[in-house]
């Protein structure tokens, strides 16, 4: 089957006449025909917006029907019609630039300049505040001279926190004075207001729980990164560093927040990456091949089954249209 | 113990052969050298103080145990063995056969004398296993891979021995056409110069251990692709890392500098430890041949623009080559698919300087990963009439680096795998061929003729 040029995936919501530029659709994906449940369970129902190759897209779960835009980014999320996408200039390697996208694909407001490689980024469910996170030094986590900014967009009132380090942070109860803190990886709960977000700190990385209208932040657990809230608010997928040690890998892994137990997932393979819920069954996440080529996996997030490759090609995972 | 008592005539119908045998069989790309044994024998439990060194037959029994030692010297091999075999021909006299021909090891004592071994005296078998070989047939060559264990020129003793009750009877180098065989094939036609490096290479870790390792056995030009020493290229780091590593082939490097060896004002660790052969010190350009091949070592640390000192030098430089192939190498990539690093811009006017001057190869580093390109024009359009190719390195040692977007006319990609990339430079074209350190596995491999 030739490429096509067809209307974007949700063209039936479309208003009449508005153009939303070229799209490739290209087939794939089709279901094994295995029984197997967790798989069944994993490949679901819905859309999952992904890059692919740094173009913005959407596929079926199962991998299927790929629609893919014109639209650069190297980092994407989306919920409820809002997406955010870190856009890589043209002209100068290392910028960015925040867009933010309705529905159709089409950019509302003004871009927003983050200096610095894009990393993380993430919607809330509202749809109201997108959140980035960038590296302005250094390249890795597992980097002496590592540096991020995380900052926060309230896509209501246009209002821009470009990093928390201003937030008044506390550990264990005390007020602590920030140095050479790093922020990365926040997720939103559904208040628009509480937040989760890593801080490494004086060696230690933090899960820090933030109030955005009190600029607060103070820390609930260590060696919990890149949090990642599920749509029950109940529970946080997250990277672990193995043995606190991120030149180790990390772990994928849950945390129930009542109870701060962790349950590892059954991806055994290092996984950096803030993970995404597809639903409050499925955690996904991206794995990016020895060659470059990068594969949306999806696993059980109770810790039972095993990894099954989502999206082909795709990564930034976040679920669509739902 | 029935070998012993078929020497004799084994021996008879055996034609002496007193030298190395060696019979080269040279195709287009790659080399081919059959060896006999130096020396072979076997020694039997039951005669404890016998040599059977001259014996037309050596063999594997056990019992009565018999165990055989055999002897080659691999000598005039260039480039990278990509294949070699142990063969044996089991005698033609019935009672040859068994149900096993043997575990075959390598051993450390290479001082043996083919005369001189008894049973009382045999050198231990103590080095790693080559391979088992099955049952055995009479009249019938049997052969073991052992490529992982021969890697290049030297002399090579490996022991046999068996569990088998039954034993099995092999040729000796004493028998001529039949003796025992290692067989050696290289990637390279002997002859046209071998350039081989990578970029990124000497810090705290063990990676550039390996990649040293492997660089050592390959004859040839050494060249970097800069951050040749972490974090800062202090005479100290260099002594302290690049040294134990790279260092010992340093007399045979022409390296070029990167950010990190530039991180120390004056650049005196970098410039201090290669001396002449890094250029003059504080410019860091300068060229040379090899073969049909003219090579440009660039700086990517210092200016680039068209206006340059570099670019007057390079524009000068290469009006004066007749070579028909040309090479050039730095740190900074203009093209990559890294997600760390990315397009180095600024060093485009000096590749246009190249493409205008019909370069063949660019080799870079920066980004910690190995990328191969198509033939690209100097803004990154595939061009496979008059473009270059492009081919980054980073896989010296320094920990390994993620991919972004792919860019147009990438060919291949690996960020799991430490190597070195060698070139064999022929008359009018180039083979690549990515070789993995040990503890990696990535290859990649090809050949373009120059424009």
């Amino acid at each position: 089957m030739k490429n096509r040029i067809l209307i974007l995936a949700l063209s039936t919501l479309l208003l009449g006449g508005i153009a939303v530029g070229y799209v490739i659709t290209r087939p794939g994906g089709a279901l094994s025909g295995t029984a197997d449940p967790s798989e069944v369970a994993l490949r679901g129902e819905g859309r999952v917006l992904a890059l692919f190759n740094g173009r913005l897209g959407t596929a079926r779960r199962d991998g299927g029907d790929q629609k893919i835009s014109a639209i650069r980014c190297d980092r994407s999320y989306a919920a409820a019609g809002t997406i955010g996408c870190l856009r890589p200039s043209e002209e100068n390697w290392g910028q960015y630039q925040l867009v933010v996208l309705n529905g159709q694909f089409q950019e509302t407001g003004k871009p927003l300049d983050v200096p610095g490689l894009a990393n993380r980024l993430r919607v809330s469910n509202s749809g109201r505040m997108v959140s980035w996170t960038v590296f302005v030094s250094g390249e890795d986590y597992t980097s002496d001279v590592m540096s991020t900014r995380t900052g926060i967009l309230d896509t209501k009132s246009g209002e821009a926190i470009p990093s928390l380090e201003v937030f008044a942070a506390t550990i264990n109860g005390m007020p602590h004075k920030a140095v050479d803190d790093n922020y990365w990886g926040i997720t939103f709960a559904g208040d628009d207001n509480r937040f989760y977000v890593t801080m490494f700190a004086g060696g230690t990385r933090y899960l820090m729980e933030g109030d955005l209208a009190a600029r607060t932040v103070r820390n609930l657990k260590s060696n919990v990164e890149c949090p990642s809230l599920a749509p029950d608010q109940r529970r946080i997928a997250f990277k672990e560093a193995i043995d606190g040690n991120p030149k180790k890998g990390w772990r994928l892994s849950v945390l129930e927040l009542a109870t701060m137990k962790v349950t590892h997932l059954a991806e055994t393979r290092s996984v950096d990456d803030q993970p995404a819920w597809l639903d409050n069954g499925t955690v996904a996440y991206n794995v990016q091949r020895s060659d470059g080529i990068n594969e949306t996996y999806g696993v059980p997030a109770d810790g039972s089954g095993h990894p099954v490759k989502l999206v082909e090609g795709g990564n930034s995972p976040a679920p669509y249209g739902l | 113990m029935r070998l012993p008592n078929r020497v004799l005539s084994a021996g008879l119908v055996g034609v002496l052969t007193l030298t190395t045998l060696v019979a080269a069989d040279i195709t287009a790309a790659a080399a081919t050298a059959t060896f006999t044994p130096t020396a072979d024998t076997y020694v039997a439990d039951n005669a404890p103080t016998s040599n059977f060194g001259t014996a037309g037959a050596v063999g594997v029994d056990a019992s009565e145990v018999n165990r055989t030692f055999l002897k080659f010297t691999v000598s005039g091999v260039s480039g990278t063995v990509t294949s070699a075999k142990l063969r044996l021909h089991t005698d033609t006299v019935a009672g040859s056969e068994s149900d096993s021909g043997g575990t075959w090891k390598l051993m450390s004592n290479t001082g043996w004398s083919e005369t001189g071994v008894t049973w009382n005296n045999q050198p231990a078998i103590d080095g790693a296993t080559l391979g088992s070989i099955g049952a055995v047939a009479v009249n019938t060559w049997y052969e073991i891979d052992v490529t992982s264990q021969i890697t290049g020129n030297g002399t090579f003793s490996i022991g046999g021995t068996s569990t088998s009750t039954n034993g099995a009877d092999f040729d000796s180098r004493e028998t001529g056409a039949t003796a025992p065989q290692l067989v050696v094939s290289t990637d390279v036609q002997s002859g046209d110069p071998v350039w081989i490096g990578a970029g990124d290479i000497a810090d705290s870790g063990s990676q550039d251990t390996n990649t040293a390792n492997l660089v050592s056995g390959i004859a040839g030009t050494v060249w970097t692709t800069g951050d040749n020493v972490y974090p800062n290229g202090t005479a100290s780091e260099f002594n302290t890392y690049y040294n134990p590593t790279w260092g010992a082939f340093k007399n045979r490097t022409r390296p070029v500098p990167g950010n990190h060896d530039y991180n120390t004002s004056g650049y005196y660790g970098y410039y201090g430890y290669f001396g002449a052969a890094a250029g003059t010190a504080g410019q860091g350009y300068y060229s040379y041949d090899l073969g049909n091949w003219h090579i440009v070592a660039l700086n990517s640390e210092i200016s680039t623009t068209a206006s340059s000192a570099q670019a007057t030098w390079l524009t000068s430089d290469l009006a004066g080559t007749t070579k028909p192939c040309i090479a050039a190498y730095w740190h900074k990539p203009r093209f990559t698919s890294g997600s760390t690093h990315g397009n180095n811009t600024a060093i485009g006017p000096l590749v246009q300087i190249l493409y205008n001057n019909h370069a063949d190869v660019v080799v870079t580093g920066h980004n910690h990963q190995y990328e191969r390109f198509n033939l690209l024009n100097p803004s990154g359009a595939v061009d496979t009439t008059g473009g270059i190719r492009h081919f980054v390195v980073g896989t010296g040692g320094a920990g390994l680096y993620p991919f972004g977007t792919i860019q147009p006319g990438s060919q291949v990609r690996n960020n799991n795998s430490f190597g070195a990339l060698k070139f064999t430079l022929h008359a009018n074209s180039y083979d690549w061929n990515f070789l993995p350190a040990a503890g990696s596995s990535f290859t990649d491999s090809g050949t373009t003729n120059c424009h």
